[in-house]
């Protein structure tokens, strides 16, 4: 038999998500099961919507596979759990034309032990652990739910936080306790949360220091006509950088005052709603809130309930704001302690 | 293959059994449709009229139509065994 090339032959299986993966081996295989006490044949759950089975083994497959350390292995247990929980809906996101992906908020102690990275340059490439995490989830949504792009999956564009999608919270830098906290976590926990959201949007605001002002502009990006935030009940995730919390917190302001502030600013009038984008009126009236689809001053928020908001600090010092939009579809945030590996 | 490679197969068996589709009746007539409208804005339009039709042109005894509680959710077990029980075809349509 001719030599296989192990990077090709993953590549031409449709095992990858279109990069070269770390080959599994036997070996390897060993070495990351180091990264936990837990049972190799231990079922996590299924993964929709082909029912692949998400075991111990293998999830340590695949983050090998995607590049992790064996002690990421504790965060991957930890999100894929979560991830498959009934609220979140995976298998609506798993087959959707829409292009979400569950992102990853890790919190605590351990999250900074492995090297997560929340500061400069957190959405994007350069940080194993970020990187390594988040590839892992992805390539058993793939292997084990079948979700490719036109097999299981009929997403239009898809995202690129579908090739990641794992953050911390710059607890270096943030004025403010974590979202994790702010949700009755102690700080001493590992937690984490999963949001469904579209890719960052970034609000750039170099002009205002008034948070009054800083905030209204934030609040507008939050409002597209297009986005189902407008016209369900979405999650979104909120990433002030350092600085804009900073301004907020200068001004008197707490991370509880931001996140009602911003609930309260984000919305549009059913006039300007009704101007094109999405807007129907049944949509409207199918709201989990009072709304008058007839009345043109009626105001709908872009936030239908506060748990929906993730409000975050990430990203380095500078003027801006990530902003992650949500789903249409029935998916609720979740979020837990997960076990660490000592 | 894989088994000859010195590589894992990444892929884990599928929970539960292959599934055999129902075998297709010739035709219509007298026939108990099922309509599952799985709550997409429309849904319901889309299957009142091709229930319309099919009354009328191919003689179809009586509808039996059923609701998912929402488009992206699964339809319930129990949901799909009763309206296996009580209908000779089934039709799930998407709206939007």
């Amino acid at each position: 038999m001719d030599a296989v090339d192990e990077f090709e032959f993953f590549l031409e299986k449709d095992w990858s998500d279109g990069l070269p993966v770390v080959t599994p081996t036997e070996v390897r295989l060993a070495r990351m099961l180091a990264g936990t006490r837990r049972s190799a044949d231990e079922l996590i759950g299924t993964v929709p919507p082909a029912g692949g089975r998400a075991t111990v083994r293998s999830l340590a497959i695949h983050a090998l596979m995607a590049g992790c350390k064996p002690e990421y292995l504790p965060v991957v247990l930890g999100g894929m759990a979560l991830i498959l929980r009934d609220e979140f809906n995976l298998n609506g996101v798993q087959g959707t034309m829409h292009g979400v992906a569950p992102l990853m908020i890790v919190n605590g102690p351990y999250a900074r032990k492995i090297g997560l990275h929340g500061g400069n340059g957190c959405f994007g490439p350069g940080f194993r652990a970020n990187a390594s995490i988040g590839r892992a989830i992805r390539l058993m949504l793939f292997n084990l739910g079948g979700a490719m792009p036109g097999a299981g999956s009929a997403t239009i564009f898809a995202t690129p936080l579908r090739y990641t999608a794992c953050v911390t919270e710059n607890s270096e830098h943030s004025p403010w306790e974590s979202l994790a906290v702010s949700r009755g976590y102690s700080p001493e926990d590992n937690v984490i949360t999963c949001a469904m959201v579209e890719s960052p949007r970034l609000t750039f605001d170099d002009t205002n220091r008034d948070p009054q002002r800083l905030l209204t502009g934030i609040a507008d990006s939050m409002t597209a006509m297009g986005s189902w935030n407008m016209h369900t009940r979405a999650n979104m995730v909120v990433a002030m950088s350092p600085e804009h919390a900073t301004l907020c917190t200068r001004a008197g302001m707490g991370r509880a005052d931001v996140h009602h502030r911003l609930c309260e600013l984000a919305g549009r009038k059913v006039r300007d709603l009704k101007g094109g984008g999405n807007w129907r009126r049944e949509r409207a009236l199918a709201l989990p809130i009072e709304v008058d689809p007839d009345d043109d001053e009626c105001f709908i928020p872009a936030i239908k309930n506060p748990q929906d908001l993730h409000l975050i600090v990430a990203g380095g010092w500078g003027p801006c704001t990530a902003i992650c939009h949500g789903w249409a579809g029935v998916s609720r945030s979740v979020h837990g302690i997960y076990e660490e590996f000592v | 293959m894989a088994n000859e490679l010195p590589f894992i197969d990444p892929t884990e068996p599928r929970s539960g059994n292959p599934v055999n589709p129902a075998a297709r009746p010739a035709d219509l007539a007298g026939k108990v449709l099922g309509l599952l409208d799985n709550r997409k804005e429309q849904a319901d339009v889309i299957l009142r009229t091709v229930a319309d039709a099919l009354r009328e042109r191919y003689g179809v005894a009586r509808v039996v139509v059923r609701h998912k509680e929402h488009h992206s959710k699964l339809a319930p077990d129990a949901l799909l065994d009763e309206m296996a029980r009580e209908v000779d075809v089934a039709i799930a349509a998407l709206g939007g």
